[in-house]
């Protein structure tokens, strides 16, 4: 393990500064992507609170903390209530191995690849649990749905990182970053980034993904009981969940911070908006799969294409190191 | 306190997996299990295995009992259970889980602040980075790699075969 | 109209048709439509329909009506009767069996022949009390189970204050609640075998996919469908019980909200059996106004089709653009009719105003700026790959599934059947245009939609020519009936000031008298079955819908699919809850 680029106390206040930024950026977000749905859409979107409409965020905010908290007779409590909040923690420790610029970290650890792995899939709790202690069929079925994508898309998202790790020789997020100094990872491991970006939108579950929510069939899914703050948990996980994943796309595959003339950090951040900027512009574009298409997909393609990625990766390797 | 630490997680993941062990509804010991789980790879952080921690959380925590949420899911046990679960339904059935995760959650906050010292402290002083892992594994180990590997390619035969002949019964017509 | 008529009583050759039914005919009925209406005896029903099967695959429509109070009674005819609207696609020809029956005398269920008779039978037991022997099910179908009396019979009360008031005291409540309860049994449904336990969904009234309040009670295993039963009724509003209270006039608003979506072409089936009625012939402008308006909602009623069905697919964008050209779409028809979605606009015997100034360089522009729209529209959603994946041969019906379950309009034509209304027995003016019938071939949900896309190019093209073509002259018949008679006459003498005052504070007397007049409507054939005792008022409105046979035969075309897949059906059958309970 490296020592911190900041001192103790410089790590635990950029800890700090991370999840107010992570959180604001997630709320500033939801108001970002209606915008951009909106042009997209022929359309305005909000766009009458505050400049831009960007006080929308305030105002939905507000709504949303004085909803009546209401838990369903039915359901499980204890388990209802506890399980949005394990999205948004687990997003938010996801946080802390990414690397923002040559010294702003929070933790860089030798297997930092696999916390951000572990993190995300601890984050699938919070669907499965919500949609089992809600004691509801539509949210049932969005959980089913959630556990049974989430089991078959991990296996290869966790696959699709291992020509990265091959070719940086660590699973040091920072140390990948280095590697990228002569060739950003995205040319070499096309096919990694590919089954990595399908394996990631799966994961937050937004549009093309989203099954275990997608409202034209289960109605809101697994968080079809939830209201007020708790069904606002739920969403800060989710686009949480959006930029984590944009991150992590920027720092494996796209050279992190590196880049000419700008400061480290305003590349990543620059890297990471177009990036989200790419999976709003997917929610807007494509229809959703069928359950039983997405799971054809994940096995049946993606992850023969993450296995013929790992193979070349390893062949070439060694190839070129003889 | 390293050594404080660990006790701490010990405690945790033993009593845990005592609830887990002893609760009469099935999705509450699961998340107990979970968190027993998380507990013993913390202890492996402790003893400076990060590599296999990080393993205990993606493979033990992150998809085996995923899936076991997805049987209990499956099998949705009925209104008697809902029943009999109403009586639980107090504050003390749910708040020992909530602090001991919140432990657990400190806990590993502050082995990660301090990062490669725990490991030296509580080991023979030597902490196993991911590559030595592989080298292990693929060096002196690799028999019992294989045979694992084997042991799963069964599995997996075996899967595979009971998952087509419920596939022959639900197809379409 | 009259020469309409007489083309359709020669079409099917009604004397033959008596000829080979021999004596099970008790009476022909003359109507003012000509199409033949024989009475048959109640017991040998089965066998004159099979008999007539062969020549008129398609139950139409099956509906009852109330003689007590009847005037002007057919000479066959007892307390109530049973009609059976037959229609045979190949020379599109048309026929109707009548029974006489005194209840509690039941008639013979025709289920066994025709499929889509199921609905209809319980529809009929629903509104008349009229008992269908052999129809295991004859349950509520539009009113709720607890409801008494029987709505469409003349000695039911037509509005909330001729009851009394209402109240809900506790034992009414606990027998409503007990009502609601869910028994798969009921349902027709399992709740278990030897290996599986089923899972039961109630899908709607209120579901976002459902369009409108719409539920089907599903047994899944896992995510299989094993059973679907749709059920209807939350959006009835007792339309043609209306159509008896309202003058023939302004019961033309009514008909706007029928099919919702669309629009004046609610009216025009109606209008026109009200002018077959009274025999009223409509001036050429008329026609083509009619004409352009009805191809203008049909456009407008497809592109709400086209965005809903993209979005219930998860494609998100394509509604908003549909939405906009739509939105298009209601500015032409407000500037011509003051009104958008609903505009009430033709008249018995015309239309309600002559087209206004300039109104041909907005439909010009429209027009003129679609087709390119459709074909963005069709990259975006029709050639899109999820999309044919998630539709391709999902919920398909056979050529002959789809006759005898009475679907018709694009859903018929997705199975490859061509038959459109417009083309096969052009009415109010169709023989005049130039244009194509779209037909699919595998019946299934993406065909359906085809279809409908390709439709929407063609009334373009119909469009187009009533722009070219609009002709001059009147925009309402001088008939005495049409409605509002013109005003310019009657400060000229008394004789026509009368006639203005009684036909507007009245409404027109249209002569006793059966019609029916069937329109290729948006989302398949529109029909109003009109009987005037020769009142100022309908004494019977029957109104047969598209929606209705439709939605009848979710069951058989999604058992073995997923609720995805489901959806997807949903969405490809663009129905209208309010056309379905009308």
């Amino acid at each position: 393990m490296a020592e911190p680029g900041l001192g103790t106390l410089g790590t635990i206040a950029f800890g700090i500064a991370i999840i107010a930024a992570a959180v604001g950026g997630a709320a500033v977000l939801t108001w970002f992507e209606r915008r951009l749905l909106g042009i997209w859409q022929d359309r305005h979107g909000p766009n009458r609170l505050g400049p831009f409409g960007v006080l929308q965020v305030v105002a939905d905010m507000l709504k949303l903390l004085t909803k009546h908290d209401w838990v369903p007779p039915f359901a499980d409590r204890a388990v209802f209530v506890f399980a949005p909040t394990a999205i948004v923690v687990a997003m938010l420790l996801g946080f802390a191995v990414v690397p923002f610029g040559p010294d702003l970290y929070v933790l860089d650890l030798n297997i930092g690849l696999l916390f951000f792995l572990g993190m995300t899939s601890l984050a699938v709790y919070s669907v499965l649990l919500g949609g089992l202690a809600s004691n509801n069929k539509y949210a049932l079925l969005g959980g089913l749905r959630s556990a049974a994508q989430m089991v078959s898309y991990e296996v290869f998202m966790g696959l699709s990182l291992m020509g990265v790790v091959m070719l940086a020789g660590s699973f040091s997020l920072r140390d990948i970053v280095e590697a990228q100094r002569e060739l950003w990872f995205c040319i070499p491991q096309f096919l990694g980034l590919l089954t990595f970006t399908v394996a990631g939108i799966a994961e937050s579950h937004r549009l093309p993904f989203d099954l275990p929510e997608a409202e034209h069939e289960l109605t809101a899914g697994f968080h079809t009981e939830y209201g007020g703050m708790k069904f606002a948990m739920f969403m800060l996980g989710e686009y949480l969940g959006l930029i984590l994943i944009s991150a992590m796309i920027v720092t494996l595959f796209f050279g992190g911070w590196l880049g000419p003339w700008l400061p480290p950090v305003v590349w990543f951040g620059l890297k990471v908006f177009a990036l989200i900027c790419f999976f709003i512009l997917l929610r807007a574009a494509i229809p959703r799969p069928r359950y039983d298409q997405l799971m054809t997909l994940g096995w049946k393609v993606m992850l023969p294409l993450t296995l013929l990625n790992l193979m070349a990766t390893g062949a070439l390797a060694l190839w070129w190191r003889a | 306190m390293n050594t404080a630490l660990f006790y701490l997680a010990c405690v945790i993941a033993l009593s845990a997996t005592g609830l887990a062990l002893t609760r009469a509804n099935a999705a509450h010991a699961l998340i107990y299990l979970i968190v027993s789980l998380l507990a013993v790879a913390v202890l492996f952080f402790l003893m400076g295995a990060p590599f296999a921690a990080a393993l205990e959380i993606v493979i033990y925590a992150g998809a085996i009992m995923v899936l076991f949420v997805f049987v209990i899911m499956m099998l949705n046990i009925g209104e008697e259970g809902v029943e009999r679960e109403r009586d639980w339904l107090r504050p003390r059935f749910w708040i020992v889980p909530g602090i001991m995760s919140t432990l657990l959650l400190v806990e590993l906050l502050l082995a990660l602040r301090d990062g490669a010292a725990f490991g030296a402290a509580l080991t023979s002083g030597q902490a196993v980075a991911p590559k030595a892992v592989g080298l292990a594994l693929f060096g002196p180990y690799v028999l019992a790699v294989e045979i694992a590997s084997m042991l799963l390619l069964a599995g997996l035969v075996g899967a595979y075969h009971l998952g087509r002949r419920f596939l022959v019964r639900g197809g379409r017509h | 109209m009259l020469g309409a008529a007489q083309q359709r009583e020669a079409l099917t050759g009604t004397p033959a048709l008596i000829a080979d039914l021999g004596d099970a005919v008790l009476h022909h009925q003359r109507c003012a439509d000509g199409v033949p209406t024989l009475w048959v005896e109640r017991q040998r029903l089965p066998q004159v329909l099979r008999q007539l099967r062969d020549r008129f695959p398609m139950l139409l429509d099956l509906f009852g009506i109330d003689e007590r109070l009847r005037e002007h009674k057919p000479e066959a005819a007892a307390d109530f009767t049973v009609v059976y609207h037959l229609l045979g696609l190949e020379r599109c020809e048309e026929c109707r069996i009548k029974v006489a029956v005194n209840p509690p005398d039941a008639v013979p269920s025709v289920r066994d022949i025709w499929p889509n008779a199921d609905w209809y039978e319980r529809e009929a037991w629903d509104m008349y009390g009229l008992e269908f022997s052999g129809h295991p099910n004859l349950r509520r179908i539009l009113m709720p189970p607890t409801w008494e009396g029987h709505p469409l019979r003349k000695d039911h009360p037509a509005r909330a204050t001729e009851m009394e008031p209402f109240s809900l005291d506790e034992h009414k409540q606990a027998r409503e609640q007990e009502a609601l309860r869910f028994r798969p049994e009921e349902w027709g449904m399992q709740r278990a075998t030897e290996d599986t336990e089923y899972m039961f969904l109630n899908l709607g009234p209120n579901h976002p996919s459902v369009h409108g309040v719409f539920r089907i009670a599903l047994q899944l295993d896992g995510e299989v469908i094993v059973d679907a039963v749709p059920d209807i009724g939350y959006h009835h509003r007792g339309a043609e019980k209306m159509g008896e209270r309202q003058s023939w006039h302004s019961f033309i608003p009514y008909t706007d909200r029928i099919d919702y979506l669309g629009g004046v072409m609610n009216n025009l089936p109606y209008v026109m059996a009200v002018e077959t009625l009274a025999g009223i012939e409509v001036p050429a402008r008329a026609q083509v106004i009619r004409i352009m308006l009805a191809e203008l909602f049909r456009i407008s009623s497809h592109l709400v089709f086209y965005g809903t069905f993209a979005q219930d697919v998860g494609q998100m964008s394509p509604v908003f653009y549909m939405f906009a050209d739509r939105e298009r779409l209601f500015g032409i028809v407000e500037a011509i009719t003051g009104g958008r979605m609903h505009p009430a606009w033709f008249r018995i015997g015309g239309v309600a105003q002559d087209l206004p100034t300039g109104w041909e360089r907005l439909v010009r522009e429209f027009i003129d700026g679609m087709p390119a729209r459709l074909d963005h529209y069709q990259k975006m959603a029709m050639n899109n790959g999820i999309l044919k994946r998630r539709t391709v041969g999902i919920g398909a019906y056979s050529q002959q599934e789809a006759v005898d379950w009475g679907i018709t309009g694009p859903a018929l034509r997705a199975t490859g059947v061509d038959f459109d209304l417009r083309r096969d027995r052009p009415y109010g003016g169709y023989d005049q245009f130039d244009f194509e019938v779209p037909l699919g071939h595998r019946g299934d949900c993406y065909d359906r939609a085809a279809v409908r896309v390709e439709e929407m190019r063609q009334s373009l093209r119909i469009i187009r020519q009533c722009l070219d073509n609009m002709p001059a002259g009147p925009y309402k018949s001088d008939h005495r009936l049409a409605t509002p008679p013109p005003k310019e006459r009657t400060l000229l003498d008394i004789e026509t000031l009368i006639h203005h005052f009684l036909n507007v504070s009245w409404g027109p007397v249209i002569p006793a008298g059966e019609a029916s007049f069937a329109v290729e409507a948006t989302k398949g054939i529109n029909n109003y079955h009109l009987v005037s005792d020769g009142g100022c008022n309908s004494y019977r409105t029957r109104i047969r819908t598209p929606s209705f046979p439709a939605l009848q035969q979710i069951p058989l075309i999604s058992r073995g699919l997923m609720i995805p897949d489901l959806i997807a059906i949903i969405a490809s059958i663009d129905f209208v809850m309010a056309d379905v309970d009308r």
